[in-house]
């Protein structure tokens, strides 16, 4: 099966004669993304903070309560929950 | 048409001035319409995937559980969760598309070490949960075909490691792609069952509450259809596999389409799981497990259905137990830094596969330990799956609105109005379901 190099260009200039070109993204060149090296931590409004820690501390109790529970369930504690 | 030899394979050299030029391989087509329809072939994979991996085991019992209870009452709240499904993993597709990472890695980077860490033991704990689960129905369908679990699971077990340890990203996406595929047997299941269509149809567009009222089983029901539909581990997955697989910036709609076609059939799978149940209901049999279940409609519909539905419950702790592992794998080796493909050996890639690897063993190892509490551990897994996924979301709401990382990715004002509008809902589930943790006598029982 025949092969031929062609840049980018090249490529373009195919869809524009009515050829188009179909790769499959692992083939394809790697793309430019966004550098999330460069960007650092997100900044953060002191309200965006707060709703945050509540939902850290909401979610530390749930998951206590819910251990809590299945121990419970499974008798742990000496005693089944209702 | 496809175009002929010479110019049906083509490489093309990409000449970045400070880079040597980068071949890359494609097929000449002739026709624009074919040339949208191959693109999105190879683009289509990883919304399917994790959509239907989605009606896993669990979904296959909570589903079939509410058939069994509610007939198919319930299929309106099914229906509801296409869109908010959808919407959710739509987010996701923006953002692996746009940062080529792992929601893992995303959380670590924007949100610091700290939130990255609760994060990632909380997705781990869930995950393996749920994997016990999985493992725990293969080894109910198994008893119930009458294999020996003992040799049945690890045989599962190694199976599923088998195919992730090919080395090749599409290998393992046709496989997986294969299985989704075989899902679609539940529409012959359901159909085979004879459903009343004019009542299903009327209660999947009609909102109606069963005859029984709003009760404490019905609640949790209710509940654990929304978690078992929008689970966290499918944020990560579905972000880790696009930017495994390298999905473009052009390649958003197909990635789109393929989430939406995805949740257009897992949702449908879901109302056929719900009619198998209503259908052995109707026979007079009262639901305690899928596998029963399957037993049971084998008494009116013939051995065959009964091996069909059997099957079909390991294919779906299969699917099940390759996505989460892979989500677990992926979160944890971009977040320790490790090289985490699918693309890449064994020899290359140790930490992600062995984390793979422990995943599905462990689990496996635990369902096979006699009298080990698998049902609390189920109950376990849906309890807090609900209660992670509303924080799971807030954390992709925050991502889908930082413009600095996104630029015209983000959200536009209707993609938050929707979102939000899905965060509220989920979270007032989720403080339901806290208040019933809490104080389990708090709705009336139904009996």
């Amino acid at each position: 099966m025949a092969t031929m190099l062609l840049n980018k260009v090249g490529a373009q200039q195919m869809a524009d004669e009515h050829r188009w070109v179909v790769i499959h993204p692992l083939d394809d060149a790697p793309e430019q993304k966004v550098d999330m090296s460069a960007l650092g931590p997100m900044e953060m409004t002191t309200s965006v903070r707060i709703s945050l820690l509540s939902l850290r501390a909401y979610l530390i109790v749930m998951l206590l309560l819910v251990f809590y529970r299945v121990f419970c369930q499974a008798g742990f504690f000496g005693l089944h929950a209702s | 048409m496809i175009d002929q030899a010479p110019n049906r394979i083509l490489q093309v050299a990409d000449e970045s001035p400070a880079t040597v030029p980068v071949q890359v391989q494609g097929t000449v087509v002739k026709s624009k319409w074919l040339h949208s329809l191959l693109t999105f072939l190879v683009v289509f994979g990883p919304g399917l995937i994790v959509m239907v991996a989605d009606n896993d085991a669990g979904a296959v019992s909570t589903y079939s559980q509410a058939g069994a209870q509610y007939g198919t009452h319930l299929l309106w709240v099914v229906l509801l969760l296409l869109p908010v499904t959808y919407f959710i993993q739509e987010m996701v597709v923006r953002l692996g598309i746009a940062t080529g990472q792992g929601h893992a890695a995303m959380i670590y980077q924007r949100f610091g070490k700290w939130w990255g860490l609760f994060s990632l033991v909380d997705l781990e704990l869930v995950n393996f949960l749920t994997l016990v689960t999985e493992f725990a129905a293969i080894d109910l369908a198994l008893n119930k075909m009458g294999v020996n679990p003992l040799v049945g699971v690890p045989l599962a077990a190694v199976a599923l490691i088998l195919i992730t340890l090919s080395g090749s990203y599409r290998r393992w996406e046709r496989t997986v792609v294969f299985l989704c595929l075989l899902d679609l047997a539940w529409f012959y299941i359901a159909f085979a069952m004879k459903p009343a269509l004019g009542p299903a149809l009327r209660n999947a567009f009609v909102p109606s509450i069963p005859q029984s009222g709003i009760t404490s089983d019905l609640t949790f029901l209710v509940i654990a259809v929304v978690g078992t539909t929008v689970a966290p581990w499918q944020l990560f997955f579905q972000q880790s596999c696009i930017a495994d697989k390298k999905l473009r910036f052009s390649d958003v709609r197909w990635a789109r389409l393929d989430t939406f076609v995805g949740a257009c059939i897992t949702v449908t799978v879901a109302g056929c799981m719900m009619l198998a149940g209503n259908a052995s209901h109707m026979h007079g049999f009262n639901f305690t497990d899928p596998a029963q279940m399957a037993v049971d409609i084998g008494t009116f519909a013939g051995p065959v259905m009964r091996t069909l539905i059997l099957m079909m419950m390991i294919n779906a702790a299969v699917l099940g137990t390759t996505a989460i592992s892979l989500s677990s794998a992926w979160a944890y080796g971009e977040v320790r830094g490790w090289p985490h493909s699918l693309q890449l050996p064994f020899s290359k890639a140790k930490g992600f596969y062995i984390v793979y690897t422990l995943c599905v063993a462990a689990a496996a190892g635990l369902v096979l330990i006699p009298r080990a509490p698998l049902q609390l551990i189920i109950l376990g897994v849906q309890v807090l799956a609900g209660v992670m996924l509303p924080s799971a979301i807030i954390f992709l709401q925050l991502l889908l609105n930082d413009k600095e990382l996104l630029g015209s990715y983000a959200n536009k004002p209707w993609n938050n109005f929707v979102n939000w509008t899905i965060i509220i809902v989920l979270f007032g589930l989720s403080l339901v379901l806290a208040a019933q943790v809490a104080a389990p006598n708090l709705f009336p029982t139904g009996h």
